[in-house]
C-alpha cells in the first residue's frame, strides 16, 4: 500500500520557481494497476520518482507500507528501493555488459539470495515474460521490447512491494506495447502484483484498471473501472 | 541501528558479481583499455629500466672507488691535494697509527710525482708513481694489466710504462728510460730505469703518461728515504664517511690532510649530482603523463557511465559497490599494465645487467681519467622495480578519488536524464 499526503513539490534553481506538484493526495492498493496520465509537464515523473524514492517531496509524506520514506536516509532510501520497490524505466534499463539472465539475477544477488533460489527466480521469470530462450544474450542483442520485458523480470526478482514504470512504453512499436502490456497484466492477474505506471498511451490507458490524471501538478480525476 | 547498518559491508557473492562487471567494462571499449594499459606498462619498462641503470652507475662507480687507484681516503701532507710537490710529504711513521682504527684493515704508501722521460732523442713529461709493488698488486689487479712482459714478481727493480707512452716514444722491453726531475727540498733527481713491463691502464689518458716504479725507487730516485706523498686508507667496509670523519679527529690536521673520494673527484660528483636531478626531472615528467592520461581515461569512464550508475543506484544499488566497480576497473588495468611492464622490463634490465652498457660523451671522459671502468652493469635490485610499481599504483588510486567523489555526489535521476 502506498500513501501520498499532501505532496508538493517545487523546483526552484534561484532564477525559476516551478510547482511540479502542488498537493497530491493519492493512495494505492497493492494488487492495483493503475495508470498516471496527463499532458507533458503534468508531473508524473515527478510523482513517480517521489514514490519510489528517488526524489524527494518539497512538503507531505510518502508512505510505503508501515514506513514513511521521508524519513530516510540515502544510504537507507537505496536498501529501501532494493527490497520494496520494481522500478522499470523508459529506456536503457539494463547493465550492458550482463546477459539477460544476469541482468535479472542481478539484484537478488545483492540481497543475498541463494544460488538455487537465484535460479530457479530466473528462469521461472524470464518464462513469464517470454524470454527463455534468449537468456544468454546482452541487451544490445536484444530487440527493445525484449529489453523491456528483461527490465520487468528484473524489477520482479527482487520481490518489490509494487512496480513502478515511468513511460514503460514510450520507445516501443505497437506491436512489442501490447506485448508488454499483456505479460504486465498477466503477472497482475496472477501474481497480484502491483503495477503503477505513466503513459501518453491511449491503448495502454485503455488496459488499465484504474486511471489518474494530472494536470498542473493535481490530480484532475481518478477514475476506477 | 536500521537495516542497512546492519548489513555486512560487502559479501563474497556479490564482490564476485562486482569484479566480473569490472572486468566486463574493460572490454567495451578495448581501444581505449589497450592504451591506458599500453601507456602503463611503458612507464613501468621506462621508469624501471632508467632507475636499474642509475643505480647501476652509482652503485659501479662506487664499487671502482674500492679498487681503484684512488681508494676510498687518502691521507696527504697538509696542502698536497692543491699544490702536488714532493716537498708536501711525510713520514709513514706519523700515521701507522691509524690502523688501530678498527674499519681501517691496511695503509698503502705511494710517492706521486713528475719527471722528463727521455729515451734517445725523445722525451716526455710523465707522472711516476712509486707505490708498495706487491701490497697494492692485489688491490689494484696491476698484474693482470700488464699487457707485455711481466710485473714485478720476484723483483723491486725497473718500471712499468704505459702503452700510449710506449707508442709516442717508440719504446720496447728491456729499453732503458732516464728520468729526469726535481727531487724532495730542490736537490737534482735523475736515473736510469728498465722497462721490464707495458701496462694498459684502460684510458688513452693515463696510458699516455704513466710510469709505475716501486716506492723504494722512487724515494731513491727523489732523494727522500722513508718519505711519502700519499697514504691510501683500505677500509673494512663500505662506511667511508664516518671512518673520515673519525681519521680527521685523530691526525694532526695542521700537518696532514685526510680527503675521501669526493673530495678528490669533485667533478664525479657534479656529475652524478646532475644525473640525478636529471633522472628525477625525467621521472617527474613521465608521472605527469601518466597521472594526466590515466585522470582522462578516469574522467571519460565516468562521464560516460554516469547514466548506467544512475540505474544502478536507482534499482537499489549501494553507492559503495558501485564505486568498488567503478575504480576496479581502472585498477584492473593497472595491475595488468604494471604485472606486464615488470614482465618486460626484467629481460632488458639483466641482459643490461649481464652486458653492461658502453658509457659515452662526458661522462665517459671523466669516469675514464680517475681510472674507472666506463661500463655501467644496470643494477638488479628488486626495490627499484617495487618502488615504481608502487608509484603508478597510487597515481590510480588517486585518480579514482575522482570517480569516487562523482558516485558519492550522483543523483540517480539527474544522472539519468538524457
Ligand atoms: N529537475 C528539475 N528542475 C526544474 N524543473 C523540473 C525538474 N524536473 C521537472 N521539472 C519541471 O516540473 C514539471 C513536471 O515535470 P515532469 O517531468 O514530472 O512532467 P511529466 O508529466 O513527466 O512530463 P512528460 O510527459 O513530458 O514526461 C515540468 O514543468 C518540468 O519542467
Ligand atoms: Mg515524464
Amino acid at each position: 500500500m502506498i500513501k501520498v499526503t499532501h505532496v508538493t513539490k517545487t523546483y526552484d534553481d534561484g532564477k525559476v520557481r516551478v510547482e511540479a506538484l502542488r498537493g497530491i493526495n493519492v493512495e494505492i492498493k497493492n494488487g492495483e494497476f493503475t495508470a498516471i496520465v496527463g499532458p507533458s509537464g503534468s508531473g508524473k515523473t515527478t510523482l513517480l520518482n517521489i514514490i519510489g524514492g528517488l526524489d524527494t517531496p518539497t512538503e507531505g509524506n510518502v508512505i510505503i507500507g508501515e514506513t514513511n520514506i521521508a524519513h530516510l536516509s540515502e544510504n537507507q532510501l537505496i536498501d529501501f528501493r532494493l527490497n520494496h520497490i520494481g522500478f522499470v524505466f523508459q529506456s536503457y534499463n539494463l547493465i550492458p555488459v550482463l546477459t539477460a539472465k544476469e541482468n535479472v539475477e542481478f539484484l537478488m544477488l545483492l540481497q543475498n539470495k541463494s544460488e538455487a533460489e537465484r535460479d530457479e527466480r530466473t528462469t521461472k521469470l524470464l518464462k513469464a515474460v517470454g524470454l527463455e530462450d534468449q537468456i544468454n544474450k546482452k541487451p544490445n542483442e536484444m530487440s527493445g521490447g525484449q529489453q523491456q520485458r528483461v527490465a520487468v523480470a528484473r524489477a520482479l526478482a527482487s520481490k518489490p512491494d509494487f512496480i513502478l514504470a515511468d513511460e514503460p512504453t514510450a520507445n516501443l512499436d505497437s506491436a512489442s506495447t501490447a506485448n508488454l502490456l499483456d505479460i504486465m497484466y498477466r503477472l497482475n492477474q496472477e501474481e497480484n502484483m502491483t503495477f503503477v505506471f505513466s503513459t501518453h498511451d491511449q491503448r495502454v490507458i485503455d488496459r488499465a484498471k484504474r486511471v489518474i490524471t494530472i494536470e498542473d501538478g493535481k490530480i484532475l480525476s481518478d477514475e476506477i473501472r | 541501528m536500521s537495516f542497512w547498518d546492519k548489513q555486512p559491508y560487502i559479501t563474497f557473492v556479490p564482490f564476485v558479481m562486482l569484479f566480473k562487471l569490472a572486468w566486463r567494462n574493460i572490454f567495451r571499449n578495448k581501444r581505449r583499455s589497450i592504451i591506458t594499459v599500453s601507456s602503463i606498462i611503458f612507464a613501468v619498462i621506462f621508469a624501471v629500466f632508467m632507475r636499474s641503470l642509475q643505480y647501476g652507475a652509482y652503485g659501479n662507480m662506487l664499487k671502482n672507488i674500492v679498487s681503484s687507484y684512488l681508494g676510498y681516503i687518502q691521507v696527504h701532507k697538509q696542502g698536497f691535494w692543491t699544490e702536488k710537490t714532493l716537498d708536501n710529504s711525510f713520514s709513514p711513521e706519523d700515521i701507522t697509527y691509524l690502523l688501530d682504527h678498527e674499519n681501517v684493515s691496511y695503509l698503502s704508501y705511494r710517492i706521486e710525482g713528475f719527471a722528463l722521460a727521455s729515451k734517445d732523442d725523445n722525451s716526455k713529461p710523465v707522472a711516476l708513481l712509486g707505490l708498495d709493488v706487491q701490497q697494492e698488486k692485489n688491490r689494484l689487479g696491476l698484474d693482470k694489466k700488464v699487457v707485455q712482459g711481466e710485473y714485478f714478481t720476484n723483483r723491486k727493480t725497473g718500471i712499468l710504462v704505459g702503452i700510449g707512452l710506449r707508442d709516442i716514444m717508440s719504446l720496447r722491453l728491456g729499453d732503458s728510460i732516464i728520468f729526469l726531475s726535481q727531487g724532495y727540498q730542490g736537490s737534482m733527481a735523475s736515473g736510469s730505469y728498465p722497462i721490464i713491463g707495458f701496462i694498459d691502464l684502460k684510458t688513452p689518458e693515463l696510458n699516455k703518461r704513466t710510469v709505475i716504479m716501486d716506492l723504494a725507487q722512487a724515494q731513491e730516485l727523489f732523494a727522500m728515504p722513508n718519505m711519502v706523498t700519499t697514504a691510501v686508507l683500505g677500509l673494512k667496509n663500505d662506511n667511508w664517511e664516518e671512518t673520515q670523519q673519525e681519521v680527521i679527529a685523530r691526525v694532526d690536521t695542521n700537518q696532514l690532510e685526510v680527503l675521501n673520494w669526493n673530495e678528490m673527484l669533485p667533478e664525479l660528483q657534479q656529475l652524478i649530482a646532475v644525473d640525478k636531478a636529471g633522472g628525477l626531472f625525467v621521472l617527474f615528467i613521465l608521472y605527469s603523463i601518466i597521472t594526466f592520461s590515466l585522470f582522462g581515461t578516469v574522467l571519460m569512464l565516468t562521464e560516460e557511465r554516469s547514466f548506467e550508475y544512475g540505474v544502478l543506484i536507482a534499482v537499489g544499488m549501494a553507492k559503495n559497490k558501485v564505486i568498488i566497480v567503478a575504480i576496479l576497473e581502472t585498477i584492473l588495468m593497472a595491475i595488468t599494465g604494471i604485472i606486464a611492464g615488470l614482465a618486460f622490463a626484467f629481460p632488458v634490465v639483466l641482459y643490461f645487467n649481464i652486458y653492461p652498457i658502453n658509457l659515452s660523451g662526458q661522462m665517459q671522459e671523466v669516469v675514464e681519467k680517475y681510472g674507472f671502468e666506463a661500463l655501467i652493469p644496470t643494477s638488479l635490485d628488486p626495490s627499484i622495480a617495487l618502488s615504481h610499481a608502487g608509484i603508478i599504483f597510487f597515481i590510480v588510486l588517486v585518480v579514482n578519488m575522482y570517480t569516487i567523489v562523482k558516485i558519492k555526489r550522483l543523483e540517480p535521476i539527474k544522472a539519468m536524464r538524457r
